[in-house]
């Protein structure tokens, strides 16, 4: 017969007339308690050997059982100081007393409310007696304790201790008694037959490998224990940025409200980022130190000319019997200049002036979720390029309702509700809101987006006559609101932190 | 956004509503658009507004507003000016840059230190928005009675806008106590070389001239001779500028503040050489607004009862009458001071105000269209899922980046051919060092943020998928912009093999044939690179860092990369 090599360490161990625990099987073969408690189980099952099982108890000593073996028990010092204040002929002040005791805080309860109980005397009044023939010598808790000094886990019928005794010092908390099952193994007939006939050790194995599971070998091997409690390595499986997983997010929501993805030119001409959307070419935000222009190159080849003339009389002259234009200038050169956009309004722009796929007929939703670029100052909540969510619905009648409609709808898909809306001025909506909404955990009100229906001198050079209403936001914000991040630095860009990125929660 | 600093105190003076507490009109003000930002050391509210309403950059304004607002007022109050005394003589010398010249006389004023002090912000505030900043619209406010007007045409005093040479004459101008000419103010003073730009390429600089001289260099400084204090009764107020509209617009917000603080408007004659107008110009334009439109907008039915009481109660007036094609339309009123209505929708939305738009019941509209993602948007998710899946860290990194961590730290120059450094679209005023051009490639960026974490564990598998541009004449703005699929291996045993595995492993999954015939490459090391062909065409680079691009980098464990074009994988 053929049995892993602590089994057979464990019968060679065990006999058949004595019964032997565990913990006596653990010392002879040298091996953990565990393991030989496994293989015993492992023989039982096969006949090998017979376990019996049994309660002990033991008793241990407290903490301040121990103490006491050291500083005597509080009633015995009070006693001592009693008799030395002369307490066994009259009444002395118990202040007194527990003054020469030394006895200080809780201990000063428990010795007088033992005192009386063990007889040492008497205590009325505010004055304490003594006994005189009371005898600490005879007192069976202090030898008690004495006993159990120096034991560990003595087995409860092992010790010099009457069981009163025992159950007094448990309820004053200086003993404590624990119960353990132990095991006690003997060996089977058909053990010792197996030993005579003689057991061959199996050997482990690290690991399964081809030519155990093709060789049947397998079946004879005991596999090598490991420690599976332990901590593995560290692995870091790859993830997708937390931030695109938020623009990921975005553009779901966004698709399943109906909305089509634009994607465009992340540099492109003050044209289409600025003059479409009916910016007055000297508008603080175009001269403005907030904006990247190109050094190289410097202006767009081609634009649309009749879009441009469009635009340039929209701009000199307004739109409509009783429109007005800007009091501004308004070159063509200017418009030509190259610069990284500062919104994806640029991106709606070529869209709605049908440049980008044609011709748009309403009703139309689309959006975008692009890296737009400012020259603002870096802080912990200011990037100079970071993503801005752009959308917008073109249909018949627009009203501001359905604009407010939609923002809840799309707001509340990331938990954030109690929309309001703020009047608001943009140079190329009108009426524009910000909007606010409540952060769901701090219940701030913030700044979420800035929105607003397109006004007519926007619209009409880019040939739409409909309405269009639209909105922006940055992602960041929305990410940062999501999951309360401090610093978006840590988080997008170069001095990102590779450690809170592969630490950061998975939303979904 | 710009601020106002508003007194409390003036506020409940001027709107005659003492019993508000700050409280109240901190919420009332943001009824109006003006956010509460805090407050000045004086104990002044600070109030943000949006950059349309212009007539309400001072305690005068506001106080109009909210007198609309509480219904104190209704529909269009204009001022009745007295007929002209004074004329603004407009010489053939004014700079063809600056030709236009406003003005109005304005007397018995009730100057107190807060009065003055209201109007003083209020002319920087116009300055600073409508004037943009100084160069479209300027302001001069002189005290009257330091004027001598030359006696022109029959007792009518005179003062004239020319054009003087630099150096040509003397003045004293304020916040000095030296005569100086205009050339010496732009030299010298301090106001003088704040401004100095927006003359100092004209041949000749703008003057006013009483009898007695030169009191006033616009756009940069007044005289001290004209200086208002708090003793000025009588004002004379001119404003010069590179458009009419503007300058007379700015004119008729000051004439409508100091009319509020109970001051009498006279007129100005400004005589041009070819023309002659009068100002301040109170006349109103009237907008056209359909009734339809109105109801169109806010989503709600109306009677024309309620629009016309909207529209006065947003300081307007609205008449009914029949469009040509007979529907009902309003004639609407538009006051003075108004700057910002340029076509009906702009009443529209004074009426949503009025009406309340947080009153307005959201609706989702009833509009079916499909959604879908874009393609290039969509190849990018697949890609990165891929990515993602060979263990990969997705990265996302800036685009702008400095030519030395583009090129010079990877050991590339600026005009070499090799895959990545191509020519860099720069920015003309880059906001740091650091962020002087776009990147031609995102092998930089990758490194940059395994520089970054050195003390993180490893291996450091990253992974971006990024936008890249560089200059290409070829493309209508100059610039070809592209995805790249960058990738870099980083752990103590990271090799070639690695890398090319994992770049195998993406060919298979988009079904596209994929080559690598060796190459040099100077971020890589030689023998250990290859260029990356997919379908028969040159699209990237993978290889083995060079050591002294990882010393660079300080980097002590071996890295492996690659990066090609995200097209490719079409």
């Amino acid at each position: 017969m053929q049995l892993p090599a602590q089994q057979v360490a464990v019968l060679e161990a065990a006999n058949a007339d004595e019964a032997l625990s565990v913990d006596a099987l653990a010392a002879a073969t040298e091996l953990p308690p565990e393991t030989v408690t496994g293989a015993v189980f492992e023989l039982e099952d096969e006949g090998l050997v017979a376990v019996s099982e049994r309660t002990d108890e033991t008793v241990a000593l407290t903490d301040e059982g121990r103490d006491y073996v050291d500083t005597g028990l509080p009633e015995v010092r009070l006693y001592e100081a009693a008799l030395e204040a002369g307490a066994d002929a009259d009444p002395v002040s118990m202040g007194q007393v527990i003054g020469a005791s030394g006895l200080e805080g809780g201990a000063v309860d428990i010795a007088l409310s033992n005192y009386a109980r063990k007889g040492y005397g008497a205590i009325e009044g505010g004055e304490i007696t003594a006994d005189s023939d009371a005898d600490p010598d005879a007192d069976a808790e202090a030898n008690a304790l004495e006993a159990l000094a120096d034991v560990d886990d003595a087995p409860v019928d092992g010790v010099d201790v009457d069981s009163e005794t025992l159950e007094s010092l448990e309820r004053r908390g200086l003993l404590e008694r624990t119960e353990s099952t132990v095991r006690e193994v003997t060996l089977t007939e058909r053990a010792v037959t197996e030993l005579m006939a003689g057991i061959e050790t199996a050997e482990t194995v690290g690991q399964v490998t081809p030519e155990l599971l093709t060789s049947g070998e397998w079946e004879d091997v005991e596999f090598a224990e490991y420690n599976v409690e332990a901590d593995a390595e560290r692995f870091d499986g790859g993830k997708v940025h937390i931030l695109r997983q938020t623009a990921e997010r975005v553009k779901d929501t966004l698709v399943g409200m109906g909305f089509q993805e634009m994607d465009g030119p992340h540099v492109d001409a003050d044209f289409w980022i600025n003059d479409c959307l009916f910016m007055p070419q000297d508008h603080p935000a175009r001269t403005h130190w907030d904006r990247f222009a190109l050094e190289r190159p410097t202006h767009i080849d081609d634009l649309p000319a009749d879009l441009v003339d469009r635009v340039e009389r929209a701009h000199r002259e307004g739109v409509g019997e009783d429109g007005e234009g800007y009091h501004s200038p308004w070159d063509e050169d200017f418009a030509r200049a190259l610069a990284l956009r500062g919104h994806t309004t640029s991106l709606s722009t070529r869209y709605l002036s049908g440049e980008e796929i044609g011709d748009l007929e309403p009703p139309q939703r689309y959006f975008s979720v692009e890296k737009v670029y400012r020259n603002d100052t870096l802080d912990p909540t200011h990037l100079l390029e970071f993503f801005q969510i752009e959308g917008w619905v073109m249909a018949e009648d627009l009203s501001v309702r359905d604009l407010m409609g939609t923002f809840e709808e799309f707001y509340s898909q990331f938990g954030i509700e109690d929309i309001r809306f703020k009047p608001h001025y943009n140079p190329y909506t009108e009426p524009s809101f910000e909007l606010f909404g409540t952060h769901p955990t701090t219940g701030e009100l913030v700044e979420i987006g800035n929105s607003g229906i397109f006004r007519e001198e926007m619209l009409e050079p880019l040939g739409v006559e409909c309405d269009v209403m639209a909105w922006g936001l940055a992602l960041e914000r929305l990410l940062m609101l999501m999951y309360g991040f401090e610093d978006i630095r840590d988080i997008h860009g170069t001095l990102c932190d590779l450690e809170l990125l592969r630490d950061t929660e998975v939303t979904y | 956004m710009p601020t106002v600093d508003i007194d409390p105190d003036e506020l409940r003076d001027l709107t005659g509503h003492d019993e508000k507490s700050d409280d109240d009109l901190i919420d009332d003000l943001f009824g109006l658009g003006l956010e509460f930002e805090g407050r000045t050391e004086d104990g002044e509210f600070e109030l943000e507004f949006a950059p349309d309403r212009l007539d309400r950059l001072s305690v005068e304004g506001v106080a109009r507003s909210m007198r609309y607002q509480y219904g104190d007022s209704r529909g269009v109050h204009v001022p009745s000016p007295n007929s002209p005394e004074w004329t603004i003589e407009v010489a053939e010398s004014v700079p063809d840059e600056r030709p236009y010249v406003t003005g109005a006389v304005v007397r018995d004023v009730d100057l107190d230190e807060e009065a003055l002090e209201s109007l003083i912000q209020l002319q920087e505030k116009l300055h600073a928005t409508m004037g943009r900043k100084r160069a479209k619209g300027a302001i001069g406010i002189h005290d009257l009675t330091m004027l001598k007007g030359t006696a022109a045409t029959e007792g009518n005093p005179t003062i004239q806008y020319v054009g003087v040479e630099p150096d040509e004459d003397r003045f004293v101008p304020l916040d000095s106590d030296q005569e100086m000419t205009p050339a010496d103010v732009l030299e010298d003073h301090q106001t003088g070389q704040t401004y100095a730009d927006l003359v100092s390429e004209y041949e000749r600089y703008p003057a006013i001239y009483d009898s007695i001289g030169l009191f006033s260099f616009p756009p940069v400084i007044n005289g001290r001779r004209t200086e208002v204090s708090t003793d000025s009764r009588d004002l004379f107020v001119e404003m010069t500028g590179t458009d009419q509209w503007t300058i007379d617009k700015m004119l008729n917000i000051v004439c409508y503040a100091l009319s509020a603080r109970g001051a009498t408007l006279e007129e100005v004659r400004v005589d041009y050489p070819d023309r002659e107008v009068v100002r301040p110009d109170l006349s109103m334009k009237t907008k056209t607004v359909a009734h339809d439109r109105i109801e169109t907008i806010l989503g709600i039915g109306l009677d024309p009862d309620e629009v016309i009481d909207l529209a006065e109660r947003s300081g307007l007036e609205a008449e009914k009458a029949e469009s040509e094609d007979g529907n009902l339309v309003y004639e609407v009123t538009i006051p003075p001071y108004r700057v910002d209505v340029l076509h009906p929708l702009d009443v529209i939305d004074d009426l949503g105000r009025a009406y309340g738009f947080n009153e307005l019941e959201p609706r989702y509209p009833d509009i079916g269209t499909v959604g879908g993602r874009h393609e290039r948007s969509r190849l990018e998710r697949s890609v990165r899922e891929q990515l993602v899946g060979h263990g990969f860290e997705d990265m996302l990194n800036f685009h702008m980046i400095s030519e030395e961590e583009n090129y010079e730290r990877l050991d590339v120059s600026p005009d070499g051919d090799v895959y990545g450094a191509g020519e860099a679209a720069t920015i003309k005023e880059p906001y740091s060092e650091d962020f002087t051009m776009l990147r031609t490639w995102v092998m930089p960026s990758l490194l940059m943020v395994l520089e970054r974490n050195t003390h993180r564990s490893y291996p450091q598998n990253l992974a971006e998928i990024g936008f890249a541009a560089e200059v290409d004449e070829s493309e209508n703005t100059g610039v070809a912009e592209s995805r790249r699929v960058g990738a870099v291996l980083a752990h103590h045993e990271a090799g070639y093999e690695d890398a090319k595995a994992r770049l195998q492993a993406l060919a298979r999954n988009f079904d596209v044939a994929l080559e690598t015939p060796p190459t040099d490459h100077p971020t890589f090391i030689s023998g250990r690179t290859a260029a990356v062909v997919i379908d028969g065409e040159e699209v990237g680079v993978i290889g083995e860092v060079h050591p002294k691009v990882l010393v660079e980098h300080d980097l002590e464990v071996p890295v492996s990369a690659f990066e090609f074009d995200l097209g490719a994988l079409r």
